[in-house]
């Protein structure tokens, strides 16, 4: 680990990113969005204290991705190298739903692991939280572990710097000369600022009902029948906005169309489980009919289906749902009337 | 790209067999080898339509031809159902978990089809047959419409029956004034008299229509076979067959990776497998 001086962040960003498309954090009013630069701009890009408004996960899976052109062999595009700085934990533990899905489950989708093998991720800290963060409900907390390339904790005057992997070493030699030994108090404030911020998104999440530790896998599962499911369901108008800025949701569709450079081609576009087809086969079964299923079926899927094959949920309590959902709905209300129920 | 799981290996439709009304067997010819075990399915890609998943009706044993039997249900069927021999086509797979005849031998098999859901079975049967000292019985018990809705009706109503290694029975819902086989739903040809068969000592496969799998697997349980013994083809929405977009989620499984076929026990605790 090394300590990173404030007035150096600009050079190490600038030296770490060259040569590489990056995506940086860029704010207006109290949002933070993901954006795309040639290069970082230490005046319109920032770390950032919470997660963006965009989920990571576009970066590896898009939101429309050309997978071929049909009737002939079609190469992999080519990427270049990117690096995303200020990456927060919840989107780069999202990676691990992902990688489990498009890397770790036979056949590999090489889209995918081009994108993750591109891509050089700068997590750091958060030093807020937003209204609707719940991290430590869903057994996350706001800083990073692990997954990360290079991890920044801010600590005042500075930050700690931490590489994750061999490439996070690797671009910090080129740094060096900006980098000194962390100090015991170094070490001291970072704990602190994981400590207050921790402990702020735990009692706020807490008082929305959902306590840390709480089996939620349990609740969920045993909410099947409950009628709590059409109630919320009311209010579901179908628009897909929670699984769009989901940052674990993985689902897609398979489609063909005409490609803009001609022919036939395949795309994968993201799909939304709550959408009224989105199980129903060609001769019209529908094992989803009401919204109600379908609503379960979401929190099934990130609550219970995830816990037992990955060891995970697949939600890490970003809160974006809660803030994108058209008909109003919690995802905290919906996971404390589960526990309620129980 | 040799490792690109979504796009489809072209080939080329040879023949056309028009089985019913809305049923035709198309016979297609990949220009690679597409080797499958019987069980398994494929997305067939009818070009600037999209794909669909099917199982093949062929014999596993031929990798360079393949059969496929499709009801018109749908866009990418409506459009199949128009083409005519010449027409590119691609095909994905083999996707899916084949049967696991190895431990089907020296058992009873009792094959249980409703309507199109024949076609995944005749593949099960040209494996089974191609090895048929290896099983203690096979049985056909097949479930159609109307008489006019028998698909493989040559193979069903003699064929099959008379090398007299398979003991078939056919029934049809509605008969017509030629029809002197038996009349009523499939679980009418699986009553004990008409069966003579044991299940402790069996496996009992079942393809057909949701409504005819729920009420031939309550038979079956209501025979003595046990959930374990009891193979079922769940196919659901399955878009993208290798287990990463979502779609035919059944539980903890994905019916294009874990399935298509499953056990009854492995399904029975999941909510409205029947719809």
């Amino acid at each position: 680990m090394f300590k990173l001086q404030q007035g150096n962040l600009n050079a190490f960003m600038a030296t770490l990113s060259s040569g590489r498309t990056v995506y940086a954090l860029s704010q207006v009013d109290l949002q933070y969005h993901l954006v795309r630069a040639e290069a970082w701009d230490g005046d319109q890009h920032l770390l950032g204290s919470y997660r963006p408004v965009e989920p990571l996960k576009g970066l590896f899976f898009p939101p429309r991705e050309t997978v071929g052109r049909l009737r002939e062999d079609s190469p992999l595009p080519e990427m270049r190298e990117r690096i995303v700085i200020g990456v927060k934990n919840c989107d780069l533990s999202a990676l691990k739903i992902h990688d489990y899905v498009f890397l770790e489950c036979e056949p590999r989708d090489p889209f995918y692991a081009q994108a993750r093998e591109k891509t050089v991720i700068i997590s750091c800290d958060c030093t807020d939280a937003r209204e609707s963060c719940f991290c430590p409900a869903v057994d996350e907390q706001p800083y990073a572990r692990a997954g990360f390339d290079i991890n920044l904790s801010p600590i005042g005057d500075g930050f700690i710097v931490e590489p994750g992997s061999e490439k996070g070493e690797a671009l910090l030699d080129r740094a060096g000369d900006m980098l000194s030994p962390v100090s015991q108090d170094d070490l001291s404030k970072r704990d602190a600022n994981r400590y207050a911020v921790t402990r702020r998104v735990a009692e706020q999440a807490e008082g929305r009902g959902l306590t840390t530790g709480a089996d939620l896998q349990a609740a969920v599962r045993a909410s099947e029948d409950a009628d709590m499911w059409d109630v919320f369901a009311r209010d579901c108008v179908e628009c897909g906005a929670c699984n769009f800025v989901c940052c674990t949701c993985h689902c897609f569709l398979l489609a063909d169309g005409s490609s803009p450079a001609g022919g036939d081609s395949r795309v994968k576009k993201w799909d939304s489980c709550l959408y009224h087809n989105f199980a129903r086969v060609a001769g019209g079964a529908n094992p989803r009919k009401h919204r109600a299923d379908r609503l379960f079926n979401r929190f099934d899927k990130k609550f219970v289906f995830f816990p037992e094959v990955l060891g995970r949920y697949a939600c890490d309590g970003c809160g974006r749902c809660a803030e994108a959902c058209t008909g109003k709905i919690d995802i905290r209300d919906v996971l404390k009337k589960a526990l309620d129920g129980q | 790209m040799d490792n690109n799981p979504y796009i489809p290996v072209p080939a080329k439709l040879v023949d056309v067999v028009e089985e019913t009304h809305n049923i035709k067997t198309f016979v297609v010819e990949p220009v690679r080898p597409i080797v499958f075990e019987a069980g398994q399915f494929v997305e067939m890609t009818v070009p600037g339509y999209g794909e669909a998943p099917f199982t093949p009706s062929s014999s596993p044993a031929v990798s360079d031809r393949m059969e496929i039997t499709v009801m018109r249900v749908g866009q990418v069927t409506e459009r199949l159902h128009a083409l005519g021999p010449g027409a590119e086509l691609g095909i994905r797979g083999p996707l899916g978990a084949p049967y696991p005849l190895d431990t089907f031998c020296g058992r009873e098999i009792l094959i249980v089809g409703g309507g199109v859901g024949l076609a995944p079975l005749r593949a099960l049967l040209f494996g089974l047959l191609e090895h048929v000292d290896r099983y203690h019985r096979i049985v056909l018990r097949y479930g159609a419409r109307t008489p006019s809705d028998i698909i493989y009706r040559d193979a069903v109503s003699s064929g099959w029956g008379q090398n007299g290694k398979l003991d078939v029975r056919v029934c049809v819902d509605e008969g017509d004034a030629d029809w002197k086989g038996n009349t009523g739903v499939v679980t009418t040809i699986l009553e004990p008299e008409c069966l003579s068969c044991d299940p402790a000592n069996g496996v009992a496969v079942v393809c057909g229509p949701p409504i005819m799998m729920k009420f031939a697997t309550l038979k079956l349980l209501d025979l003595g076979y046990a959930p374990a013994d009891i193979y079922l083809s769940m196919e659901k929405n399955m878009s993208c067959g290798v287990g990463k977009c979502g779609h035919c989620r059944l539980g903890r499984y994905y019916a294009c990776k874990d399935g298509p076929v499953f056990t009854y026990d492995a399904i029975e605790s999941i909510n409205k497998i029947w719809d």
